[in-house]
């Protein structure tokens, strides 16, 4: 089974997020043993953000790492598991609101494909690019 | 991005006290309405407020990673030619990602007004600082002081500034400044934690300064596009300002001080602080909605409950203030004031000599049209955050819209409050 880094290289509509990944320097870190969650957003998202958003994390690493850990949580969480909480804790450290009803949100984004599992962690994809606050 | 769109009508009307505004917001628009006074106000003002931040941020920076800490800075607003040189980040031709078109160093007026002053004669620059005849930098101390002292908003920020890291980097920069001065060396050994809280206070005005680097080209691009015609209502004033804001959110806040040859990284780039979290909502927060009853305007009796217990609950920023200069020196929104007075444009000092006392009362209209020029920044910082943390104008999901007006109507709830402006600058004739 492959990791959370190598599913999402694999896949078709994370070519963003794949070099977002690379260019904070995250790849060792979710190519590790884990277990992680991670909420992935798609290129689709990542363009829905206003111009130069992206360019501008971009060219500074440590702060787009910032905004990637806001999309992980440490341990391995299932929809299932998710559903019982009302937020997770992230690894930029601010929580993450979570609500499964008749959708699976996260924040103001929704869960596009669940469960994606890897072998270090699981993958929920999301169709809005998270922000604290 | 575009965020004019027609009403969405799955949701009632709002029964809130400023529906009308709620409305307004939940089309797109901005707290202060769309009209062709309003854009030119706000838009002139703008310009005027530009120029003499493009001196403050340059200062800042020049008194966070030069002046440092200085015993006796008393020439401090004496910036140095490097730092009137020093390139906008965001504008001239070597920017990344260029704002506004025009160049990157010192703006052509600041530079002549700093030459000759008000008085318009050349004279030393000592006579000019000591006639007040000068950008008045206390007003932007007073922003920076009010950031720094409410300090429950910047948590992240703040907490990093009482971190071993960060207290092991000053003193390196501490030793590395005081080095062969016994005295200041002896004086810092025995208090070390005053010496600490000045550069705590040097890195609010780092903060500062590279967050209005940002906000004066923004607003020089903003006359330039309206002098052109391309910026014809409020609402694409506010979302110019949205864009400009999410452009930018990842920019670094950062604390260098240069002392020789060497770059001291008081808060190093890499800590990850950015301009939208540790700078612009703590700005907007410490400056445009609290800061401090300014000495000297009214007097306040605290026992008797007229200033708030909480410091959540100060009330004093521009968009509460009953805009009355009175002259005084001293007092920073004065300062400000007459600052922008040097900068107006033709169109708005024809304008304010139409209106009420004409000349007599020029700060007072323009301080109120700062004042409007304010909400719809604020409206800005309103409209991006919910994008940002909610959902698009025109979601299809009425639990979605619902949760965008429970968000607006919990931000205008901030001025239902009496001393909140937003009922005026709904009337054109409040000037």
């Amino acid at each position: 089974m492959p990791n959370i880094v190598e599913i999402a290289v694999s896949t078709e509509g994370f070519s963003t997020l794949v070099a977002a990944v690379q260019a904070a320097g995250l790849v060792e870190a979710l190519s590790g043993e884990g277990p992680l969650t991670v909420f992935a957003p798609t290129d689709d998202a990542f363009a829905k953000l206003p111009p130069g958003t992206v360019q501008t994390l971009v060219d500074n690493p440590p702060q787009l790492a910032r905004i990637l850990k806001y999309h992980v949580v440490a341990g391995r969480w299932a929809q299932s598991d998710i559903a019982k909480e009302e937020s997770l804790p992230s690894l930029e450290s601010s929580p993450i609101p979570v609500r499964v009803n008749s959708a699976f949100e996260v924040k103001n984004a929704t869960v596009v494909a669940a469960d994606i599992e890897a072998t270090n962690g699981i993958i929920h994809v999301i169709d809005n690019v998270i922000l604290m606050g | 991005m575009t965020t004019t769109i027609a009403t969405a009508p799955t949701l009632p009307a709002s029964t809130h006290q400023f529906a009308e505004v709620i409305h307004r917001l939940e089309a797109g628009g901005s707290m202060l309405p769309d009209t062709p006074d309003n854009l030119k106000q706000i838009i002139g003002i703008y310009k005027a407020y530009a120029v003499p931040m493009d001196f403050y941020w340059r200062d800042l920076l020049y008194i966070a990673e030069k002046v440092f800490l200085n015993p006796l800075p008393a020439f401090k607003y004496f910036i140095s030619k490097e730092y009137l040189d020093r390139q906008n980040a965001y504008a001239g031709d070597q920017a990344s990602l260029r704002i506004w078109r025009g160049p990157g160093d010192a703006h052509p007026e600041l530079r002549e007004f700093m030459a000759k002053g008000e008085s318009g004669r050349k004279l030393p620059k000592l006579l000019h600082h000591l006639w007040h005849d000068r950008v008045n930098m206390e007003f932007a101390e007073a922003c920076m002081d009010a950031m720094l002292w409410h300090e429950d908003i910047n948590p992240t920020f703040n907490a990093y500034l009482y971190t071993d890291e960060y207290i092991a980097n000053s003193d390196r920069a501490i030793r590395a400044y005081f080095k062969g001065n016994p005295l200041m060396l002896g004086l810092y050994k025995l208090f070390p934690e005053m010496f600490l809280e000045q550069v705590r206070r040097l890195s609010y005005y780092a903060n500062l300064g590279l967050f209005w680097e940002v906000m004066a080209p923004v607003f020089f691009e903003m006359s330039d596009l309206y002098d052109e015609g391309k910026m014809t209502t409020v609402p694409e004033a506010m979302d110019f300002l949205v864009n400009g804001i999410f452009a930018i959110a990842g920019r670094p806040i950062y604390h260098h001080v240069y002392i020789g040859d060497e770059c001291y990284e008081i808060i190093p780039k890499s800590q990850g602080f950015t301009w939208l979290y540790e700078a612009a909502l703590p700005y907007v927060e410490a400056v445009f909605y609290r800061t401090a009853p300014f000495r000297g305007t009214k007097s306040y009796n605290a026992q008797a409950g007229q200033v708030p217990d909480d410091q959540k609950d100060f009330h004093y920023g521009i968009l509460y203030a009953d805009v009355f200069p009175v002259g005084s020196a001293g007092i920073p929104p004065t300062l400000l004031m007459q600052d922008m007075l040097h900068f107006l444009p033709d169109y708005l000092v024809e304008e304010y000599q139409q209106h009420s006392r004409g000349e007599d009362d020029m700060l007072i209209q323009l301080g109120i049209t700062f004042q409007r020029s304010m909400y719809n920044v604020t409206s800005a910082v309103i409209q991006a955050l919910r994008c940002a943390l909610l959902y698009p104008l025109d979601d299809p999901n009425p639990e979605h819209l619902k949760a965008n007006r429970a968000f607006f109507e919990q931000q205008i709830d901030r001025f239902k409050r009496p001393e909140a402006r937003l009922d005026d600058i709904q009337q054109q004739s409040y000037r």
